[in-house]
């Protein structure tokens, strides 16, 4: 089982780029053994035994950690244990590239929003998007970019600030709003 | 009969101009979610959510309804049409449905998957009215204990009754149950998991994570696959309405079936995805004309549809009564309920009954006004998802942002979002189901609660989940369904040993 371990990450690289189910499911299940870990730590803090008033603060949350764990590393040993039947593709590298090419978009409009606020945020990740993203073989007018990433942003201001009165985070902009 | 006087009494609250209005734009919305990848029922509701606080819960409820039961119509459109489940809950309507859209009887398909739907829908509903009171009254009598084993019962069934590996669905409930249990505990006052962040102390809300995993996951998976719409015509007058109505009668007993199974799944917590597919099988295998399956049988569009709309009404069911939803959407509705001020379980039964009468007269009107809005819109909807992907893609994740952020008005929240999105790609990749995190998520707090008092009562002694009968039943039998898939397989290597052993 151990050289099975050294092996993992070279093999799920190596392969025809993508992502192998195994090395994608080790990836996870090791992520997700990480926040349990982290979850019983913190448990152990608040005190994981009994007092007056029934279980103390960390009584639930650790044993919540243990079962994630002990069930994550079944996941894992299954997938070591498995190894070959792990081949298949989780993603082909064109896949993970069009994944990616829409994940980045996504993360930068986010972090955007935190300094020029969601309205202009939107704006430009709608522009960015039609602009650069448009189905093989067609391109979007720069009109209709203009009038779509200017227009969706608006509705969202009159639907939700202004009818529902659930204002939107304008950042540096909210005195125009 | 005291159920008739009572659904006639919520009939009275719902049937008024605003509250039709509300159903219409309701199952309007549920289409559009339906139809558009990337947004479905159960973020869909959650992103409607913020919206619904400054109403009374009566018309929150219902619009949240109908947006359901629109989305559950919605999903079946793109599935004939596109070949393209809206919904994973209509995935076994491609099979037959599309074939169908191809011969250019997209009509007939739809008429039929929409009519069986809304009669699958209404046996759903007419359980609710009947058995609802019934459970409650039987439910008031819980204390903490019993909660805590429904709860055992509810979590057991998903990991026995899943498709996904048992480990997997063990994992992922956990991190619902953790996400819950983030913030400020409310027993001891201790800060739980926030390491330090003040955007933790009010915990993490679930609504964060559902628009992240079925939100941003789902767009991230229909983006890897390329999504190009190729569409079959849709044609639909009400001569063909007429002429799938009269084939209907001739389906009666895979309708019946199908019932049987959407409620059974409904109320269970299965769900509709499940039911679904679990009845086509089953009218496949019961069918005499198996191989016409496929290739265009009208049966085949028929047992999913009601199975899916059954299972859809009938998770209302537990999520009354017990406080215990069905499905993913109806979990995140009990949140709602929550964020309204009503106490979701038995005593709804008791002290909010213009809201539980309400809700289920709105379901017999509802799903009515959903199959005429649904059939006399199907070209507007087809229109909608013939705009190009790259249009369309990025103002359903400037949707699913403001969702997140309007939950506290919070940009940590859309960050959060943003990571629950990898997690629902990284899940659906890897056959991590996400309903029963969803549960968890809304749940967890109240099973800790039901574990602590319960503890409380007992002095620390485990024994109290088996001091009555009622008590003792339902946990062995959520323990017995948890460990079903170990106790299977021993069973299976138990068989096979032997015949491996002999000469």
């Amino acid at each position: 089982m151990n050289q099975d371990t050294t092996q993992a990450p070279a093999d799920g690289v190596r392969e025809r780029g993508g992502i192998s189910l195994r090395g994608g499911g080790l990836f996870t299940s090791g992520l997700l053994m990480l926040i349990a870990a982290v979850v019983m730590y913190d448990s152990l803090d608040q005190g994981i035994g009994w007092d007056a008033a029934g279980p103390q603060a960390g009584y639930f949350p650790f044993h919540i950690g243990l079962l994630m764990f002990l069930s994550c590393l079944g996941t894992a040993s299954w997938t070591l244990l498995h190894w070959s039947e792990g081949r298949g593709r989780m993603t082909t590298r064109s896949e993970f590239r069009r994944v990616r090419n829409v994940f980045l978009p996504i993360a930068a409009y986010v972090v955007l929003m935190f300094f020029v606020g969601m309205y202009v945020a939107g704006a430009l990740f709608i522009a960015w998007f039609m602009w650069r993203l448009a189905e093989p073989g067609k391109r979007h007018g720069w009109l209709k970019i203009v009038l779509i990433s200017v227009g969706v942003p608006l509705a969202t201001y009159f639907i939700f600030t202004v009818w529902f009165e659930v204002a939107l985070y304008a950042g540096p902009f909210a005195d125009l709003f | 009969m005291e159920q008739f006087d009572l659904l006639m009494h919520g009939m009275g609250v719902v049937l008024t101009w605003h509250h039709l209005l509300l159903m219409v734009a309701g199952v309007l919305l549920g289409i559009l979610v339906g139809v558009l990848p990337g947004l479905g029922a159960p973020n869909g509701v959650t992103i409607l959510l913020p919206l619904t606080f400054s109403m009374s819960p009566v018309s929150a409820i219902i619009l949240l309804s109908c947006m359901y039961w629109g989305a559950l119509f919605g999903g079946s459109v793109t599935s004939v049409i596109f070949n393209i489940p809206g919904e994973p809950s209509s995935i076994a309507t491609t099979f037959d449905g599309h074939p169908l859209a191809k011969q250019g009887r997209a009509g007939e398909a739809l008429t039929a998957a929409y009519t069986s739907a809304l009669l699958g829908a209404l046996v759903g509903v007419l359980l609710l009215t009947f058995l609802s009171t019934y459970i409650a009254r039987f439910a008031l009598e819980f204390s903490s204990p019993e909660f805590f084993a429904v709860y055992v019962l509810a979590f057991g069934s998903f990991i026995g009754l899943g498709k996904t590996p048992a480990l997997k669905t063990v994992a992922a409930m956990m991190l619902g149950f953790i996400l819950a249990s983030v913030g400020m505990d409310t027993v001891s006052g201790n800060l739980r998991l926030t390491f330090g962040l003040t955007e933790l102390l009010r915990g993490i809300s679930f609504e964060v994570a559902v628009i992240g995993l079925f939100g941003i996951g789902e767009i991230l998976c229909t983006v890897e696959e390329g999504l190009v719409f190729r569409g079959e015509n849709a044609r639909i007058n009400l001569r063909v309405v007429w002429n799938t109505w009269k084939q209907m009668p001739r389906y009666w007993a895979t309708w019946l079936r199908s019932c049987l199974i959407g409620c059974w799944m409904g109320i269970t917590p299965g769900g509709p995805t499940a039911a679904s597919f679990l009845s086509y099988s089953v009218a496949k295998n019961m069918s005499r004309h198996p191989e016409r399956f496929g290739k265009g049988a009208l049966d085949g569009v028929i047992a999913p549809e009601t199975a899916d709309h059954s299972a859809g009404t009938s998770a209302l069911l537990p999520m009354l009564t017990l406080g215990i939803p069905g499905s993913a959407t109806a979990a995140v509705m009990l949140g709602g309920l929550m964020i309204w001020g009503l106490q979701p379980g038995p005593t709804l039964f008791v002290e909010q009954k213009d809201f539980v009468w309400g809700l289920i007269a709105s379901m017999y009107l509802g799903n009515v006004v959903g199959l005429i809005v649904v059939l006399s819109t199907i070209p507007l909807f087809t229109a909608i998802l013939r705009i190009p992907f790259s249009i369309i893609a990025p103002i359903i994740v400037i949707i699913c942002a403001i969702g997140a952020y309007a939950v506290h008005q919070s940009l940590f929240d859309v960050g959060l979002m943003l990571v629950f999105g990898v997690f629902g790609y990284l899940f659906k990749k890897l056959s991590y189901p996400i309903a029963p995190l969803v549960l968890a998520a809304v749940l967890g707090d109240k099973m800790e609660d039901a574990f602590r008092q319960s503890m409380l009562f007992s002095g620390g002694s485990l024994d109290i989940f088996w001091s009555n009968g009622l008590a003792g039943t339902m946990t062995t039998a959520g323990l017995v369904m948890a460990f079903l898939p170990l106790i299977s397989r021993i069973v299976r290597m138990g068989r096979a040993r032997p015949r491996n052993s002999a000469p």
